[in-house]
C-alpha cells in the first residue's frame, strides 16, 4: 500500500504547478472580491467556524444590557427568530438543494400547535418542554408528508406543491374555525379563523416562566448559537456530505449507495423541525397566532436572508437574518428610513465606482443636477416645487425641499416616476460603460424623487419591493451571496 | 342535485378552465423552452387584467361609454396582450437571461423574486382595494340553454381562449417560428449549432405565453369582475397546476388541463365549498405528480445517463 | 467457481427499440472482463441495467447468486456494485476527500442525532471514513493527496477527475467495480496509465472488474476475457485475440462491406 505522502510533499517544500493547480488558481483568482469590502469578506469568510459563533454569543449576551427599550430588544428577538428560520432553511435549500417554498407552513404550524396545545382555546395547558416536544415531532411528520412528492418529481415542480401547500396552510387557518362536522352540533373551531388564537401560554422552562421579551431573546439566542453548532458539525457528518452529494448529481448519489428519496425527506423533516420549534417560540413571545404572520411576504423575507447571506454558508445566512430584519425594521420609520435608503445608496456606489474621484463626479453632478432641475421647474411650474417635505423638519427637511422636486398632488407622478425609475435602472444595465455613466446622475435624482414622493408614503410596500428587487438583483448578480461559495455546475 | 345547478357550475368550469388553459399554455410553452417555472406569469396576467381595467376607464368606464362595445373590447384585449408581451420580453431579458446556464435554483429563486416585484409594484401603483369591470351596463344579454342563462360575457370568453388556442396551435405546428420552438425545446444547443437564433426564439416564446396571459387576465375581468394585486398569485399556481395535469411543455395537455381545473374547482364550489376549492385543486396536483408525473397526455422521457 | 456478476438472458427495450437483447454475461471473482462494441451496442446501457438505473424487461441479474434485478439504485450499490460514469460526474462543488467520503454512506450507520451530538461511535466512524477516503486517494500516488484534498472537485483537471471517480468508486468496497470508458478523452500517456492502473486495482486493491472500453490497447492490455456486443447482443466472447478477429466483430465495427473484403 503506498503511504500517505502529505508530510513527505510539505518537507520537499512548494509542490509542483500542474494543470490542476492552473485552473484551480484562475478560478480562485476570478472570485477574488476585489475592494475593501470585497477583502473584508474575503476575511471574514477563511475564519474559524467557532470565530462567528463566538461573536454572536456574546454580542447576544451583551445586547439587552445595551439598551433600556423593550421595543429594540424585541427587534433583537425577531432577528434572532429569523436566524433560527435562516438556518433550518440552510439546511434543506443550502445542503440538500431543495427549493423548499412551503417552508413557512411549517414555522406556521410550530406557532398554531404550540397555541392548540398551549392556551386558553381549548382550556389544554400542556407543559413547555413537552409541547415542544410534540411540535417538533409532529413538524417533521408534516415535513416527511410535504417531502413525499420529491421521491417523484424535480425540483421546479416540488417548488411549485411545496408554495401550494403554504398557501392552503393559509386557507386551512384563515377558514378552519367553521369545520361542519357530521356528528357535531355547532361547526368546529380549530384555528381561530382570521382572528387567530390569542392568550398563548408562556414559555416556563425550570419553573421560571418566561414573560420579559429578555427572557425570549435568551432562550432565541441559545437556540441560534445551538442551531449554529449544530449545524456546522452535521455540514460535515455522513448526512451533511450525503445531502451535499444529493444537491450536486442526484443519480451519482444513488450509485454511490446514498438513498437519495430518503435523505431528501430528511431534510425536509430537518428543515421542518426547526421551523416548527420556531414558531411555538414566536407563538410564545408574541402571546397568539395569526394566519396573515404565515403568508407569503415572510418566505420572500426568508428566502432573501439566505441567499444574501449565501445559502450553505452558516454565518452568512445568520448575518443574512440580522442585517434584513434590521433593515425592515428600520423602514418602518421614516426619518431613519430616509437615511436609510440614502446610506444606501451611497455605500452601493461606493463599492461600485472607483477610484474616489469618479464617485466624487457622480456625486457633485447630481446634486447639482437637482438644484438645477428644482430652480428649472419652480420657475416653470411652482406647483412642482410647493409640497413640505414628509417628516421634513430641520436640516434634512429643507435640503430636500431645496432639491428634491415635490409637486403637490404626488400620487400619478410618483407612480409614473417609479415605473420610469425601473426601466432606466433595467436599461443601465444593457449600456456601455460611458452611457451608464451618463444616465447614472439623473437616474439617481429619479431615484431621490421617488423616494420623497412615493415610496416615503407606503413604508411597507417599500419593503416589498425591496425584498423582491433584492432577490432578482442578487440572483444575477451575485448567487452565493456574501458569504457563499460560487458553485459551479456542468449543465 | 338538478340538472339546471349541473349545467350552471359546467359552464361556469368551462369559462374558469379557458382562462386557466391560456394561463397555462404559457407556463408549458416557457417550460417546454428553457425547463424554467416561471413564477412570474402570475403576475403578467395580472398586470393584463390591470390593462384592461384601465383602458376601459379610459373609454370612459363601464356605465359611460364613449365607443362602441365592440371596439371597447378589442382595444381592452389589445392593450393588455401588448402590455402583458412587453412585460413578459422585459422579464425574460433583465431576470432570467443571465442565468440560462446557472444552477437550476437560481433562476427559480429570481423567478419568485420578479413574481414577489410585480406584486408590489402593482401595490404600489394601484393601491390594495379591489377593482371591477362590472360589465353588466353594456355587456347585458346572453342565451337560455336548458333553463340556464349563459351569459354573453362567458360565450365571449370562451370563444375568444379558443380561438387563441387554435391559432396558438398553428403558430407552433405550421409555421417557421414554430419549427424552430420545437428543435429549441428538443435541445437547444443543438438549435443554435443548426442556425436557430436561439434567443429570438425565447424571446417569441415569452411575448407568445405572456400575450396568452394578458388576454385572459381581461377575460378574467369580464367574467369574474374583481381585479386585484394579488389575483395573480394563486391563478398562477392553477395555471402551473393546469399545465402540469396535462403534462407540462404540452400544448393540447395545457388546454386540456386548464380546462379539467377550471371544470374541478367549479363543481367542488357548487356542490362541496368555496372555501377549499383550492384544496381541491392542490389534491389534483399532488395525485397526477404522483401517479403520472408526465401529465396525462406527456410522454415519459429516458433517464439519460 | 461459480460467477461472482452473472446475467441471464437479459431484455431491455425502449419502445420497440431493443437495447439489450437476451444478454447472457458473467464475471468471476477476480477477473477483468471488457465489453466492446460499436456506438449504440447497448453497453452503457448493459450498465445502467446492472446498477439499476433501468428495469430489465426480461431476465436475471445475480451478484454473487442472489437477484438484484429490480432492487433500487443504491441498494445495489450498497450490495457492492460501484461504477463510474462515461461522462464523469463527480460531486462538483465537494472536495476532493469529502467526495470519496460520500461513497461509504452506505457502509456506516451513524445518523444524524448521532453526529450532532457527536457520540464516541460516531467520532470513531468518521475518523475511519477519512481514514479509508485517504488510504483509497493515496492509490493514485501524488496526484490526488496533500492539498488536493481540501479542493473542490470541479478545480480538477479531466485526467484527475477520472482518477477521482475511481477513487470513489472504490471507497464503496465493491464486489465488482463497472468502469465506462476510463480512458476516454484521455492522452497517450494517460492512457497508458490507466492500463497500469486498471491492473493494479486488482493486484493490489483485489478488485472484480467489469469495464466498458474503446481503445483497444486498452482492453488488450488489461482483459481476462472480452465480450463484443452489437445492438444489445452478444456477437462474440473470448480471449481478446479471439474476439478481435472475429469475422461478426469485424463486422459489426467496419461494416459488412469490409467484413468480406477482407
Amino acid at each position: 500500500m503506498p503511504q500517505l505522502p502529505r508530510d513527505e510533499e510539505r518537507s520537499t517544500g512548494q509542490p509542483r504547478i500542474g494543470t490542476d493547480e492552473w485552473v484551480a488558481s484562475v478560478e480562485g483568482r476570478r472570485q477574488r472580491r476585489s475592494g475593501v469590502l470585497g477583502q473584508l469578506l474575503e476575511r471574514l469568510g477563511q475564519l474559524p467556524f467557532w470565530a462567528p459563533l463566538l461573536v454572536v454569543a456574546a454580542f447576544g449576551l451583551l445586547f439587552p444590557f445595551l439598551t433600556d427599550s423593550d421595543y429594540v430588544v424585541r427587534v433583537g428577538f425577531n432577528a434572532l427568530v429569523f436566524a433560527l428560520l435562516a438556518l433550518g432553511l440552510n439546511i434543506v435549500v443550502g445542503y440538500a438543494g431543495l427549493l423548499d417554498l412551503g417552508y413557512i407552513a411549517f414555522f406556521g404550524f410550530g406557532a398554531y400547535a404550540y397555541a392548540v396545545l398551549s392556551s386558553n382555546k381549548f382550556d389544554i395547558h400542556l407543559a413547555t418542554v413537552p409541547t415542544l416536544l410534540v411540535v417538533v415531532v409532529a413538524s417533521a411528520l408534516l415535513g416527511l408528508v410535504l417531502g413525499l412528492p420529491s421521491g417523484r418529481v424535480t425540483g421546479d415542480y416540488l417548488a411549485i406543491v411545496t408554495l401550494f401547500f403554504a398557501q392552503i396552510f393559509v386557507t386551512f387557518t384563515t377558514n378552519a374555525n367553521r369545520i361542519t362536522l357530521p356528528w357535531g352540533d355547532r361547526p368546529l373551531d380549530l384555528t381561530g379563523g382570521p382572528n387567530g388564537i390569542g392568550g398563548v401560554d408562556p414559555f416556563s422552562l425550570f419553573g421560571v416562566e418566561a414573560i420579559a421579551v429578555t427572557s425570549y431573546f435568551y432562550i432565541a439566542l441559545v437556540l441560534v448559537v445551538l442551531g449554529m453548532l449544530a449545524l456546522h458539525v452535521l455540514s460535515e457528518s455522513r448526512t451533511g456530505r450525503a445531502w451535499k452529494a444529493v444537491r450536486e448529481d442526484p443519480l451519482a448519489a444513488e450509485a454511490m449507495t446514498i438513498p437519495v428519496f430518503r435523505l431528501k425527506l430528511l431534510a425536509f423533516a430537518f428543515g421542518a423541525a426547526t421551523a416548527g420549534l420556531t414558531g411555538s417560540l414566536f407563538a410564545a413571545q408574541q402571546i397568539g397566532v395569526f394566519p396573515q404572520n404565515f403568508e407569503l411576504p415572510l418566505l420572500i423575507t426568508i428566502y432573501a436572508m439566505v441567499i444574501l447571506g449565501g445559502a450553505g454558508s452558516i454565518p452568512g445566512v445568520v448575518l443574512g437574518a440580522l442585517t434584513i430584519t434590521v433593515v425592515l425594521e428600520v423602514l418602518r420609520g421614516p426619518d431613519d428610513a430616509r437615511l436609510l435608503f440614502y446610506g444606501g445608496i451611497l455605500l452601493g456606489l461606493a463599492i461600485a465606482i472607483r477610484p474616489w474621484q469618479r464617485l466624487a463626479a457622480v456625486l457633485a453632478g447630481t446634486a447639482l443636477f437637482g438644484f438645477l432641475v428644482h430652480v428649472v421647474v419652480g420657475s416653470l411650474w411652482p406647483r412642482g416645487t410647493a409640497r413640505v417635505a414628509a417628516q421634513g423638519e430641520g436640516l434634512v427637511g429643507s435640503i430636500v425641499e431645496a432639491w428634491v422636486l415635490l409637486p403637490t398632488e404626488p400620487g400619478t407622478i410618483g407612480n409614473v416616476a417609479f415605473v420610469v425609475l425601473v426601466a432606466s435602472v433595467l436599461g443601465m444595465t444593457l449600456l456601455r460603460p460611458l452611457w451608464r455613466a451618463v444616465l447614472l446622475v439623473p437616474t439617481l435624482y429619479l431615484a431621490a424623487f421617488v423616494w420623497e414622493n412615493r415610496l416615503i408614503f407606503q413604508p411597507s410596500v417599500t419593503r416589498l419591493l425591496i425584498l423582491g428587487a433584492l432577490l432578482v438583483v442578487l440572483m444575477n448578480a451575485r448567487p452565493q451571496g456574501l458569504f457563499g461559495t460560487a458553485r459551479v455546475e456542468i449543465v | 342535485m338538478d340538472g339546471t345547478f349541473l349545467l350552471q357550475q359546467f359552464v361556469n368550469g368551462l369559462t374558469l378552465g379557458s382562462v386557466y388553459a391560456l394561463i397555462a399554455l404559457g407556463y408549458s410553452l416557457v417550460y417546454g423552452i428553457l425547463k424554467l417555472l416561471n413564477f412570474a406569469h402570475g403576475e403578467v396576467y395580472m398586470i393584463g387584467a390591470f390593462i384592461g381595467y384601465f383602458v376601459l376607464i379610459g373609454l370612459g368606464g363601464p356605465d359611460d361609454l364613449a365607443v362602441p362595445v365592440v371596439v371597447a373590447l378589442t382595444l381592452m384585449f389589445l392593450a393588455a396582450m401588448l402590455g402583458s408581451g412587453i412585460l413578459g420580453v422585459l422579464i425574460e431579458r433583465f431576470a432570467y437571461r443571465r442565468l440560462r446556464n446557472a444552477p437550476r435554483i437560481a433562476p427559480l429563486i429570481t423567478a419568485l423574486g420578479v413574481s414577489f416585484f410585480l406584486q408590489s409594484t402593482a401595490l404600489l401603483l394601484f393601491g390594495a382595494k379591489f377593482r371591477s369591470y362590472s360589465t353588466f351596463q353594456f355587456l347585458g344579454g346572453g342565451i337560455e340553454v336548458a333553463g340556464v342563462r349563459i351569459s354573453t360575457t362567458r360565450i365571449l370568453v370562451v370563444v375568444a381562449a379558443f380561438s387563441l388556442m387554435v391559432a396558438l396551435t398553428l403558430l407552433v405546428g405550421r409555421t417557421r417560428l414554430g419549427k424552430a420552438m420545437r428543435a429549441t425545446a428538443f435541445d437547444r444547443e443543438a438549435a443554435a449549432m443548426m442556425g436557430i437564433d436561439v434567443d429570438r426564439v425565447i424571446v417569441a416564446t415569452f411575448l407568445i405565453g405572456s400575450i396568452l396571459a394578458g388576454a385572459a387576465g381581461v377575460m378574467f375581468g369580464l367574467v369574474f369582475f374583481s381585479v386585484y394585486h394579488l389575483m395573480g398569485f394563486t391563478a398562477g399556481l392553477k395555471g402551473f397546476t393546469a399545465a402540469v395535469v396535462g403534462g407540462i411543455g404540452h400544448i393540447p395537455g395545457a388546454m386540456l388541463g386548464g380546462l379539467l381545473i377550471g371544470l374541478a374547482e367549479a363543481f367542488s364550489a357548487g356542490y362541496i365549498s368555496s372555501t377549499f376549492q383550492d384544496l381541491i385543486v392542490f389534491s389534483i396536483l399532488i395525485a397526477v405528480m404522483l401517479f403520472r408525473p408526465t401529465g396525462l397526455l406527456g410522454k415519459a422521457d429516458i433517464r439519460k445517463v | 467457481m461459480s460467477a461472482l456478476l452473472e446475467l441471464k438472458g437479459l431484455s431491455l427495450a425502449f419502445g420497440g427499440l431493443r437495447v439489450l437483447d437476451r444478454l447472457d454475461l458473467h464475471v468471476n471473482e477476480g477477473e477483468i472482463v471488457s465489453v466492446i462494441g460499436p456506438n449504440g451496442a447497448g453497453k452503457t446501457t448493459l450498465f445502467n441495467v446492472i446498477t439499476g438505473l433501468y428495469r430489465p424487461d426480461e431476465g436475471e441479474i445475480l451478484l454473487d447468486g442472489e437477484s438484484i434485478a429490480g432492487l433500487p439504485t443504491n441498494v445495489i450499490a450498497t450490495k457492492g456494485v460501484a461504477r463510474t460514469f462515461q461522462t464523469i460526474r463527480l460531486f462538483l462543488n465537494m472536495t476532493v476527500k469529502e467526495n470519496v467520503m460520500a461513497a461509504t454512506y452506505g457502509k456506516t450507520r451513524t445518523g444524524p442525532l448521532r453526529s450532532i451530538l457527536r457520540t464516541p461511535g460516531a467520532r470513531r466512524e468518521e475518523r475511519e471514513v477519512a481514514r479509508l477516503a485517504e488510504e483509497k486517494l493515496a492509490f493514485f500516488g501524488q496526484r490526488l493527496m496533500g492539498y488536493r484534498w481540501d479542493q473542490p472537485a470541479y478545480s480538477l483537471s479531466y485526467a484527475n477527475r477520472r482518477r477521482l471517480e475511481i477513487a470513489r468508486a472504490t471507497a464503496m468496497e465493491p464486489r465488482i467495480l463497472l468502469l465506462d470508458e476510463p480512458a476516454a478523452g484521455m492522452n497517450p500517456k494517460e492512457t497508458h496509465e490507466i492500463t497500469e492502473l486498471i491492473a493494479q486495482l486488482r493486484t493490489d486493491g483485489g478488485h472484480t472488474i467489469l469495464v466498458i472500453e474503446h481503445d483497444m490497447h486498452v482492453v488488450e492490455g488489461i482483459s481476462d476475457r472480452v465480450v463484443a456486443l452489437d445492438h444489445g447482443e452478444k456477437i462474440a466472447e473470448g480471449s481478446f485475440e479471439e474476439v478481435a478477429t472475429d469475422p461478426r466483430v469485424v463486422e459489426a465495427y467496419l461494416g459488412t462491406k469490409a467484413a468480406s473484403t477482407k
